[in-house]
């Protein structure tokens, strides 16, 4: 799942880790989850007025083939002035123990920026965060939040290597690497939930089992709908067969239904029913019982 | 400019005498402006008819419900309160803690606590607290521990504070399950006096269904965050005229799911032994209750016999013409052990209830799936 639109951006592979002599692997992808981008807008919209973007850390986990999985995220104090920049390495450090107490896997991997703007600064806070998970190398995640005039919202990730013939912190080549949300599929309903909110239904929570199933077989049926207009135009030959599309519908249609033929309907339509006659039981009897205790043996 | 969290209380410093009118025209966030007069509410009288969730908050739980693996997942809700709606726009998890050495480790949580809300406070989030929220799986939240932490905020917290309780199992089947409770009164007052005798349930009035109220909650994701998510689910190439119904759907970053389809009975069978479960621990806590009550019936017995055998003692000496003898403190010969608390009984019927609950509704849905998938086989 991409977060930002396919650019021209070549991924270069910086198999090269003898810059900064790091062992192990050097970041090759970096998936991101939804609730570190939230916090990270939820950040954003707390800035000060005099603050042009905030920055905050990354907290994650990596694996020995160079994935680097973004699963929360903090704010860090930080000012930029024309001079100098300055981060809040005390508060960066107490609220990393704070989060490390909680969630002892997540180690810090990379930091975060609002905007799309990398500048001398940028490096300067690479070179900072790079000390702070080394040996590893950091990552730089980077998020526009899409209010400025024609920028498109969007997240990209960069890995930084030095540039120069005498390497010095403020200069550094930040190298793109794809970036990609992820989340378990578990979390999956939560999202649909916000993402329902954010289109501005807000009557309907929270919703009962029935009415998401209604809403999923509504998808479904729509899709059928869709396929069925395809299929009928190519048969009237308006349309050209795509044979990809073909074979996977002849997948996903041709599945065996035999052992539903077979009597298994019934049989799980009399567990169904009887555990649903199970639980009504269970439960009026809890409620007589409630009501018992209510009463005193006179 | 005040920040969000601070906001409540530069309003409570700064409010005039209540008979002073407020500065009508150009209001500072240090005065109240007439619109504000009447929602705000320095002693908490305005009751709490709604909560408003943060679409932060929601996914910081399910994140926190999942990773902890288990119904042990709890934190605290920071938000702020105003005209009866308890916005919540933050949370952070608590440390879990094993059960060997409460007092230290809940001393550690104390730190903790005190700790990142400082940090947090830097950064300009919310920073007071308003409840806390719990994750459970199968419907069931009704826990001694639940209530009790409940009872103990009560007194500390503006409104007393709110539960939010956060179904995992549920959430795992495609309904993001969010749920907001607070004890009613009338528990309240039954536990404040210590007392869940069969008496005091009646004069209560209290079933596990009045314990907890729920109180309705809204989702809110904040306009930015509606634009990020709007920008993740369109599709990001211009595709959509292709009529192909494969092409179009592949480049969004977050494709359509449809986990809630999944006709798979296995969570019934876990379902059916956590319902055994809680049955079982039911049957036994009764168990006990009946001894208890056998118990107290026998001593009273005894207790009564020997009044009446004195009483008879008496009558005779009287008849004899000697002076009586003097009525003895029964309750000091006789131990009648206190009335058995009926709580956890009362707890563990609202568990078996709320797993039934649970189960009623998997079997709903699961006929109307089966009948789905028939209709689909069938064509």
């Amino acid at each position: 799942m991409p977060l930002a639109l396919p650019s021209s951006a070549v991924h270069v592979q910086n198999a090269a880790s003898g810059f900064l002599s790091t062992p192990g692997r050097a970041p090759t992808s970096v998936t991101v989850h939804p609730v570190a981008l939230f916090s990270i807008l939820d950040h954003y919209l707390r800035r000060t007025d005099a603050q042009e973007r905030v920055i905050g850390t990354l907290l994650g986990t990596r694996t020995d083939t160079g994935e680097i999985e973004v699963r929360s995220s903090f704010a860090v104090l930080h000012s930029e002035t024309a001079e100098q920049v300055a981060v809040d390495m005390e508060y960066h450090h107490a609220m990393y123990e704070l989060h490390h107490k909680v969630n002892s896997k997540e180690v810090i991997v990379g930091w975060y920026s609002t905007g799309s703007n990398l500048n001398t600064y940028s490096a300067l806070i690479q070179n900072f965060y790079s000390q702070e998970t080394a040996p590893h190398q950091a990552i730089h995640l980077q998020l526009n939040t899409g209010t400025e005039e024609g920028q498109a919202a969007g997240v990209k990730a960069y890995v930084s290597s030095p540039v120069g013939v005498s390497p010095k912190p403020e200069n550094c080549v930040f190298l793109p690497i794809p970036c990609k949300l992820q989340f378990k599929e578990a979390e999956r309903s939560g999202l649909d939930l916000l993402l329902s909110t954010a289109k501005g239904n807000t009557d309907d929570f929270p919703a009962t089992d029935l009415d998401i199933l209604d809403r999923a077989l509504a998808t479904v049926s729509d899709m059928l709908d869709r396929v069925l207009a395809y299929v009928r135009s190519v048969l009237s030959g308006e349309v050209k067969g795509d044979a990809a599309v073909g074979r996977y519908l002849m997948n996903t249609f041709g599945a065996s239904t035999e052992e539903l033929e077979k009597g298994a309907f019934n049989t799980s339509l009399q567990d169904t029913l009887m555990v649903s006659y199970l639980a009504n039981l269970v439960r009026s009897q809890a409620e007589v019982s409630s009501r018992l205790a209510l009463t005193r043996a006179q | 400019m005040a920040a969000a969290p601070s906001m409540a209380a530069a309003i409570a410093a700064s409010l005039p005498a209540p008979s002073a009118a407020p500065t009508p025209a150009a209001p500072t966030h240090e005065a109240i402006p007439a619109s504000m007069a009447k929602v705000i509410d320095l002693e908490a009288d305005i009751p709490i008819a709604c909560i408003q969730l943060d679409g932060m908050v929601v996914s910081k739980i399910i994140k926190h419900a999942r990773e902890a693996q288990g119904p042990s997942a709890h934190g605290i809700l920071l938000g702020l309160d105003l005209d009866g709606t308890l916005e919540v726009s933050n949370s952070f998890p608590l440390p879990h803690h094993g059960s060997d050495d409460d007092d230290k480790s809940a001393k550690g949580i104390a730190r903790y606590q005190a700790s990142m809300l400082r940090s947090l406070k830097e950064v300009r989030a919310d920073d007071s607290i308003v409840g806390f929220y719990q994750a459970m799986s199968l419907g069931s939240f009704y826990n001694q521990n639940l209530v009790e932490t409940q009872a103990i905020q009560q007194d500390k917290l503006r409104h007393g504070g709110v539960v939010l309780v956060h179904d995992i199992s549920r959430t795992a089947r495609g309904n993001a399950a969010f749920r907001a409770f607070r004890l009613t009164r009338a528990f309240l007052d039954a536990y404040k006096r210590n007392n869940f005798s069969t008496d005091s349930l009646i004069s209560h009035r209290l079933t596990f269904s009045s314990i907890l109220e729920e109180i309705p909650i809204k989702i809110r994701t904040n306009p930015l965050l509606g634009a990020f998510l709007e920008n993740l689910t369109a599709p990001s190439s211009a595709s959509s005229s292709d009529p192909s119904p494969a092409a179009g759907q592949e480049s969004v970053a977050l494709p359509p799911s449809f986990s809630v389809l999944d006709i798979g009975t296995s969570s019934v069978t876990k379902n059916l032994e956590q319902v055994i479960e809680a049955m079982d621990a039911y049957k036994t806590e009764e168990g006990n209750i009946a001894y208890n009550q056998r118990q107290i019936a026998r001593e009273k017995a005894k207790a009564d016999g020997y009044i009446a055998k004195r009483k008879e003692e008496n009558a005779a000496r009287v008849a004899q013409g000697l002076a009586p003898l003097p009525e003895e403190d029964v309750s000091r010969l006789f131990k009648i052990p206190p009335e058995p608390s009926r709580l956890e009984s009362m707890l563990l019927l609202g568990r078996i209830d709320a797993y039934s609950k649970t189960l009623e509704e998997t079997s709903s849905t699961g006929l109307v799936k089966m009948y789905a998938a028939r209709g689909t086989t069938s064509v």
